[in-house]
């Protein structure tokens, strides 16, 4: 079989990662292969130019600052794993494919993808990332996740991710995720819960509901003002009553959502809103379980 | 681009043509292959490595896994091209000196093949998995199989065949330790022996 790539470059630098974007104009970005081999394979990417990013070393750093988490776009699923200095990541990272995915898959491949049920995707909307990207001529620039995924790859053309910064975790973090067997089929549904002690603040994201994963805002504001994470309560009636009306208002958010993902034969709306409120009711009571020990 | 033998490809610099693939241990030219292909295609279809199965395509189903530079992957969803400055290790690769051989034993010994189609990338994944973590409970071997899909066992036998295999290469560490303290033993009992004794080896 052949198709239309002719030619791969292969940069050591950033630098030169985003000359040769730019000067390809169409080239598509290699790092794990998970999402562009079998593109390339089935002729949905139809690209003569192929940017192969797996030795752009900087891609690879990750690193722990005074109150933000930078993580390399070339960081693989394996090795946020076992990152201690990020639970949460780890945890949404372990909960992604196979052995085989996640030594492939990396960060900025999910944000390139940008899959809308893509489990990082909405771990990191949960956590109020930003990505960072540089451009031709050195261009370095932050943007908020939400922005990052509303614009159209078309406008990003010529862009390289080079990494996200989120904020140190301050409180109890949950990602829970339904569907197919998790090594052979993508999420369904998936909900990623973040919370600040300190502030109060729990954000809530769902993913597979809609074409960007989806914050719950009548939720969070239902669970600001209910939770007092320094003594979130030992009653145990209580705190249920409190994740259950959570879900619920999770799963209006997602019955809400304007714009919905198409609905298979195996997942018609209505059960990816209920398996929405389900698994938020299911993460805040996690929350609330692990909460006010610290 | 015809510098057989040489690294060429491992220079950094664009591939346009032909590439060469380090396979188990040999450098194979890659001459007529198409640059969008996987590492899949070019193993079967260019070199004729075929314990490497065509299952899925999709990254899902385990039964093309390979080692690229030591990690597990599923060479379909791996392009070939950007394998050109790494080592690749199909199960004929696999160290002679390493869990796989008993692996195999393993596997044939509890009825761990039965078509045998994924059979390659078991014993690859396995291997991988004894390598790094031989005293994974069985929860972490279920996990760390799950990426590779077997359709006739139910993966009971093939779960029975990993913890096995662990229980042997357990007993064999063991035996080495023991054997490792008899010696230490007996050489302490030489150096005793060996010794001045008394307040003439005081200074």
């Amino acid at each position: 079989m052949t198709g239309t790539a002719a030619v791969m470059h292969r940069p050591s630098t950033v630098g030169e990662a985003v000359r040769l974007l730019a000067q390809a104009g169409d080239a598509r970005l290699l790092a794990g292969g998970t999402d562009l081999v079998p593109a390339l394979r089935a002729g949905t990417s139809r690209t003569r130019v192929i940017v192969a990013l797996r030795r752009v070393v900087e891609l690879r750093a990750r690193g722990v600052g005074a109150d933000t988490l930078t993580v390399g776009a070339g960081v693989t699923y394996a090795e946020l794993a076992d990152w201690t200095a990020a639970p949460g990541l780890a945890a949404t990272a372990r909960a992604v494919g196979s052995a085989q995915v996640r030594n492939a898959g990396t960060v900025g491949g999910a944000l390139g993808s940008a899959n809308p049920r893509g489990d990082l995707l909405t771990f990191l909307t949960a956590a109020g990332a930003d990505v960072l990207t540089c451009s031709a001529g050195g261009d370095r620039r932050g943007t908020p996740l939400d922005a990052f995924v509303a614009d159209p790859p078309a406008r990003r053309r010529g862009e390289l991710v080079t990494a996200v910064r989120l904020p140190r975790p301050a409180g109890p973090q949950v990602f829970l995720k339904i569907g197919g067997r998790q090594a052979a089929y993508p999420t369904l549904v998936s909900c990623a819960l973040v919370v600040d002690e300190a502030a109060g603040q729990v954000r809530c994201a769902v993913g597979g509901v809609a074409p960007v994963p989806l914050r719950a805002a009548a939720a969070e504001g239902f669970a600001a003002a209910e939770i007092d994470w320094a003594a979130p309560g030992r009653d145990p009636a209580v705190r249920a009553a409190v994740a259950r009306r959570f879900g619920t208002l999770v799963a209006t958010a997602a019955r809400g959502a304007p714009t919905q993902l198409p609905a298979g034969p195996r997942d018609p709306a209505a059960y990816r809103w209920h398996a929405a409120g389900v698994l938020a009711e299911r993460a805040l009571a996690r929350c609330l379980a692990a909460g006010g020990s610290r | 681009m015809t510098m057989l033998g040489t690294d060429e490809d491992a220079d950094g610099g664009p591939i346009v043509g032909p590439y060469h693939l380090h396979v188990d241990g040999r450098l194979h030219a890659v001459t007529d292959a198409w640059l969008g292909d996987s590492l899949l295609t070019v193993l079967r279809d260019r070199l004729g490595v075929t314990s490497v199965k065509d299952g899925c395509e999709q990254g899902r189903c385990g039964s093309c896994s390979v080692l690229l530079d030591g990690r597990l992957v599923a060479s379909c969803v791996t392009l070939a091209a950007d394998a050109a400055d790494a080592r690749v290790t199909t199960l004929a690769g696999l160290p002679v000196d390493g869990p796989a051989p008993a692996v195999q034993a393993a596997f044939l010994c509890h009825g761990a093949v039965q078509c045998g189609f994924c059979t390659p990338g078991f014993v690859v994944a396995v291997t991988d998995l004894l390598t790094r973590h031989p005293a994974a409970g069985e929860d972490e071997v279920r996990e760390a199989l799950a990426g590779n899909i077997c359709r006739c066992t139910g993966y009971g036998r093939i779960v029975a065949a990993v913890r096995a295999v662990q229980a042997d290469l357990a007993a064999q560490a063991d035996l080495a330790a023991q054997a490792d303290l008899a010696v230490q033993a007996d050489l302490a009992v030489q150096a005793d022996l060996a010794a001045p004794t008394g307040e003439a080896a005081q200074p």
